[in-house]
């Protein structure tokens, strides 16, 4: 957008600043305790200030890093950072969400110094996966976002923390075994004998040796291990359990950044690197896609505990995501990322309103709440403006990423001459309304409850408005202005699948 | 760095100057104790041969010094590397017995002459070229070994497991004695490539068959490799903590190195003349490295004394180890080397923090580690590394040298994928099933509550050491290049061994 001077080093930096906050973070203990919020806050102030700069530079290939990290007789690692059109925007989202979480979670007062520093962590990993440009490293980062989330949960969750901790470790985990493997063979088979290379660059490079039963294998065994993350549906096991007893700010990068990787992999491995594979499964895409949100949707509706709707949101949501990469489009793809940008940023506001119901009101039972709205007025507006941008109102970002990915879905069903698949798509949107409107009634209007004691509720203190008016900005200024989004997504899905 | 400052001193024994120095320390120990009656003056006699020795092997590894004495030891890179590994093992050992409560006081001497004398062994074991000199050599440290775990002579538990020992260890002894034998009968030569050089020419015999099968089982006991594997657990439980690091990282070791000298010499090295057991033999060490790794992971689950859980852990590494044995190849090897120096720190750590939480009367089951993140932060912490990497989670060093070592089983040498991708596949599927159980450990540290919320004290020497271990899976985890380096050279110094 601008002509910036480069800074040297600043995709490192990215990397380097949370680690920095997170040692720090982790050494204030005893008196010191309370002040680790204000690390938090100022690292990854400092952290979203670098990835805005360099969203708004010009050309990202300056900043490119590469030096040579593991060399034997026949294998190559490497540490490459690098940004495009597709993580530069979730390297915007990991900065943003963490400097709002810093701030919405100011009020932590038990244990604080060890609960910044865990969300610092998962800021290295998240930035990691989303410049890695080496298998090697990639999967390195992928796997240390997962140990901060693990602790995040188990020492400042809910009752049943331990269970959904160790549950989500292993689920994950396992899954991303099965994706080292699909890795391992991408190598292997690119580098046909000679020097195994395991850049992005270098397996894209000699990924003419890739055979058509080849593709299909690798793409199933990547896939699964992308989906367990996004999760897809019949994958999604961990994820109810995770959100329900995750602290808010675990919930929310969990489901703002965490899932993301998920997508982010599908579309830079498996699409990438395998486009014939991609063919072969488009048909299995399409209806894990379409279970998923329809399954997320309806399971939304059964519902009681608030946070739990929100998470089976997140399933229906990212089923979204996969719809419009399973097109095998340029416009699907262009706006599944701006979807996954757009769930980020409106699924934050969604679980911090949740956590909010369970801090404030003391319980997120949806039937016991009631007429809250003439209670806590501020809150009530926050959450309907959370859940109007998430059912897809026309002038917020939700409705750009539903709209795109439909028309991408519509364009491909025109072509196969089966426009009625698009039915699917109504329902969705008739029932991600209906759940929507159905729990904003039973919460925020109506007679105020008499199921629990209400002389205590309170409304949004200073912080947790800071946090969420950042975040309901930020939806209104993309959701008006969606080609800022969009310019940078264009530059990297136009011609994507150009060759096929 | 310039190898005839040895050679200068030590003249035709420099292929052997690292273990003279050690036998000088075995030979002066219990005079020294006689004397000085004093365990701190024997515990620091004891580290400065060990380093003495250390720092003469190292001056060779680096100086690039071959030599060999009487046809009967080679020095190369490859037996450099291992003696530095068996150095390490005994360095950390030797570091902290002083300070164990564990290590009985009554005859101290004795037990660091016998510790001194164990590695010797195994650094024999690690240059030699000769059937009867590799026979020598495991017997030495064998026999050291059963004495260093009857130490304990007043606890039954000690008692029991010294006698295990001793007949399963007699019992393999006899095996691969007679396994020698009969090989010694096929070929009519002990050294190890006039062996590979005469059964490039011979057909299948059943002395061969017979020789095969009892050398594997003899020197399967070593490895704990399944199905020889039933001792360990109870030794590793009833010796001293030290003991069982020794046995566990060391003594383990000596085990598959006597498997790469004579089995990957023998059907590889004489290889390139075809030898003509060399597929079926793959296959049965792949199916031996298949099963150890499973059977010691799904076991290690059900474990609630943290020592037998580590013994299984160590079980289902061997197994990994194994893959080397499948696969045959020189990369592989370089990954099987790598893996086993990390094991050393990782598994040593984790059993040192063990050792050191013995000596402030912490107990060996997992739920006395109960809120342990609490009582003693840093041993917590270093305890979730060592676990971590055992469970191969980046980037840490176990997941670095499990990637060669996996990626060996993939990368079949020149050309596509091998043929044991399947292994790897298994390799991966136990790496999954072993967080289950170190996860357990990590819980009951950092998330369940204990009874006690006192600080621990544990003895200076214990952290001493674990800190090396720690800085050593961090480091070896992002500059794996420190070993890989080496150990490609190593590999490559045993394959053209013939």
């Amino acid at each position: 957008m601008f002509d910036l001077p480069e800074i040297p080093y600043l995709l490192t930096l990215l990397i380097v600043i949370p680690l920095i906050g997170a040692i720090v973070s982790l050494a204030m203990g005893g008196e010191k305790q309370k002040h680790a919020k204000t690390v938090a806050i100022a690292f990854s102030a400092v952290t979203l200030v670098l990835a805005v700069y360099l969203m708004l530079s010009n050309d990202y290939s300056v900043y490119t890093e590469n030096y040579s990290w593991i060399e034997t007789a026949g294998l190559k690692m490497s540490y490459i950072l690098t940004v495009d059109g597709l993580s530069i925007l979730m390297v915007f989202l990991t900065a943003l969400l963490l400097f709002v979480v810093s701030i919405f979670s100011a009020h932590e007062t038990d244990k604080p110094n060890y609960f910044f520093a865990l969300l610092l962590a998962m800021e290295v990993g998240l930035m990691g996966v989303y410049m890695a440009g080496d298998y090697f490293l990639f999967y390195i980062m992928w796997e240390v976002t997962l140990i901060p989330m693990y602790f995040m949960i188990s020492w400042f969750g809910g009752p049943r923390r331990h269970y959904a901790a160790i549950k989500f470790f292993i689920y994950t985990h396992v899954a991303s075994l099965v994706m080292l493997i699909g890795i391992f063979a991408l190598a292997f088979q690119a580098a046909q004998g000679g020097l195994v290379d395991f850049s992005f660059e270098a397996v894209l490079a000699g990924s003419g040796a890739f055979g058509e039963t080849f593709q299909m294998l690798v793409f199933g065994l990547l896939f699964f291990g992308f989906a367990v993350k996004m999760p897809i549906v019949p994958f999604h096991t961990w994820l109810p359990d995770a959100h329900t007893e995750a602290p808010t700010a675990g919930s929310v990068l969990l489901a703002g950044v965490m899932l993301k990787m998920g997508s982010y992999g599908i579309i830079r491995v498996c699409l990438e690197a395998l486009p014939q594979g991609a063919q072969q499964w488009q048909t299995i895409m399409f209806v894990v896609a379409i279970v998923a949100i329809l399954y997320g949707a309806y399971a939304c509706i059964a519902q009681k505990d608030l946070k739990k709707m929100v998470a089976f949101s997140s399933i229906s949501h990212m089923g979204m995501v996969m719809l419009g990469i399973a097109c095998l489009s340029d416009v699907g793809v262009e706006f599944a990322i701006f979807q996954m940008f757009a769930h980020g940023l409106v699924t934050a506001v969604l679980f911090m309103t949740c956590g909010m119901a369970g801090h404030n009101f003391g319980t997120r039972e949806i039937p016991l709440l009631g007429g809250m709205a003439g209670k806590v007025p501020v809150y009530a507006a926050f959450m309907m403006f959370g859940f109007m941008a998430s059912l897809g109102l026309p002038g917020l970002v939700g409705f750009w990423g539903e709209f795109g990915v439909i028309f991408a879905f519509y364009e491909y069903a025109y072509s196969i001459d089966m426009i009625w698949l698009i039915v699917f798509c109504l329902m969705s949107l008739m029932l991600t309304a209906g759940y929507y409107l159905w729990a904003m009634q039973r919460t925020l209007f109506g007679r105020l409850t008499d199921r629990i004691d209400t002389t205590h509720v309170h409304d949004v203190n200073k912080a947790e408005g800071i946090a969420m008016g950042i975040m309901c900005l930020m939806i209104a200024v993309f959701g008006l202005w969606p080609d800022l989004a969009l310019s940078l997504i264009s530059q990297y899905s136009t011609g994507l699948f150009g060759v096929i | 760095m310039d190898a005839t400052i040895i050679t200068n001193i030590f003249g035709e024994f420099s292929a052997m100057a690292p273990m003279i120095i050690m036998i000088i320390g075995a030979l002066l120990m219990p005079a020294l104790y006689f004397t000085t009656k004093k365990r701190g003056v024997v515990g620091g006699a004891l580290v400065a041969f060990i380093l003495v020795s250390l720092a003469v092997n190292v001056i060779l590894l680096l100086g690039g010094y071959v030599g060999t004495y009487a046809g009967l030891f080679q020095y190369d890179a490859f037996s450099g590397l291992m003696i530095l590994l068996f150095q390490i093992v005994a360095f950390l050992v030797a570091l902290v017995c002083t300070s164990s409560i564990e290590v009985t006081r009554l005859h101290y001497g004795a037990f660091a002459s016998l510790l001194l004398g164990a590695t010797t062994g195994m650094m024999f074991v690690a240059t030699a070229t000769d059937l009867v000199v590799i026979f020598v050599g495991v017997e030495l440290t064998s026999i050291s070994s059963y004495v260093l775990v009857a130490m304990k002579r007043n606890d039954p538990r000690a008692a029991e497991a010294a006698v295990k020992y001793v007949i399963i260890g007699g019992m393999s002894t006899a095996l691969t004695i007679y396994g020698l034998s009969m090989l010694y009968g096929v070929t009519g030569t002990t050294n190890l490539a006039e062996i590979a050089v005469s059964l490039s020419t011979a057909g299948f015999s059943w002395a061969f068959g017979i020789a095969m099968i009892t050398m594997i089982a003899g020197y399967g006991f070593k490895i704990a490799a399944v199905p020889f594997h039933m001792w360990a657990p109870d030794v590793y439980e009833g010796a001293p903590t030290p003991v069982s690091i020794f046995l566990a990282t060391g003594s383990k070791k000596m085990g598959l190195v006597v498997f790469f000298k004579i089995f990957l010499i023998m059907f590889v090295a004489g290889a390139s003349v075809a030898s003509f057991a060399t597929v079926e033999m793959q296959y049965l060490f792949a199916i031996i490295a298949a099963i150890t790794m499973t059977v010691g992971n799904v076991v290690a689950i059900s474990q609630t004394n943290i020592k037998r859980m580590l013994a299984y852990s160590s079980i289902a590494q061997a197994g990994y180890i194994l893959i080397v044995m499948a696969v045959m190849s020189e990369y592989a090897l370089t990954g099987g080397i790598f893996h086993m120096f990390t094991h050393v720190f990782m598994k040593g750590g984790a059993f040192l923090i063990v050792g050191a939480l013995i000596c402030a009367g912490i107990g060996e089951k997992i739920t006395d580690y109960r809120g342990l993140a609490k009582r003693a932060p840093f041993l917590a912490f270093a305890m979730l590394l060592f676990l971590f990497s055992l469970a191969g989670i980046p980037p840490l060093a176990g997941f670095t040298s499990k990637f060669v070592l996996f990626s060996a089983a993939i990368y079949g040498g020149d050309g596509a994928t091998s043929q044991w991708v399947w292994l790897a596949f298994i390799a991966i599927l136990n790496s999954a099933i072993s967080l289950y159980y170190y996860a357990r450990v990590v819980k009951a540290m950092y998330i369940e509550k204990g009874t006690a919320t006192d600080k621990i004290k544990v003895p200076k020497a214990f952290l001493a050491a674990i800190v090396i271990c720690v800085a050593a899976v961090i480091v070896l985890g992002v500059f794996p290049q420190i070993i890989l380096g080496p150990a490609s050279e190593a590999a490559a110094a045993l394959f053209s061994l013939v």
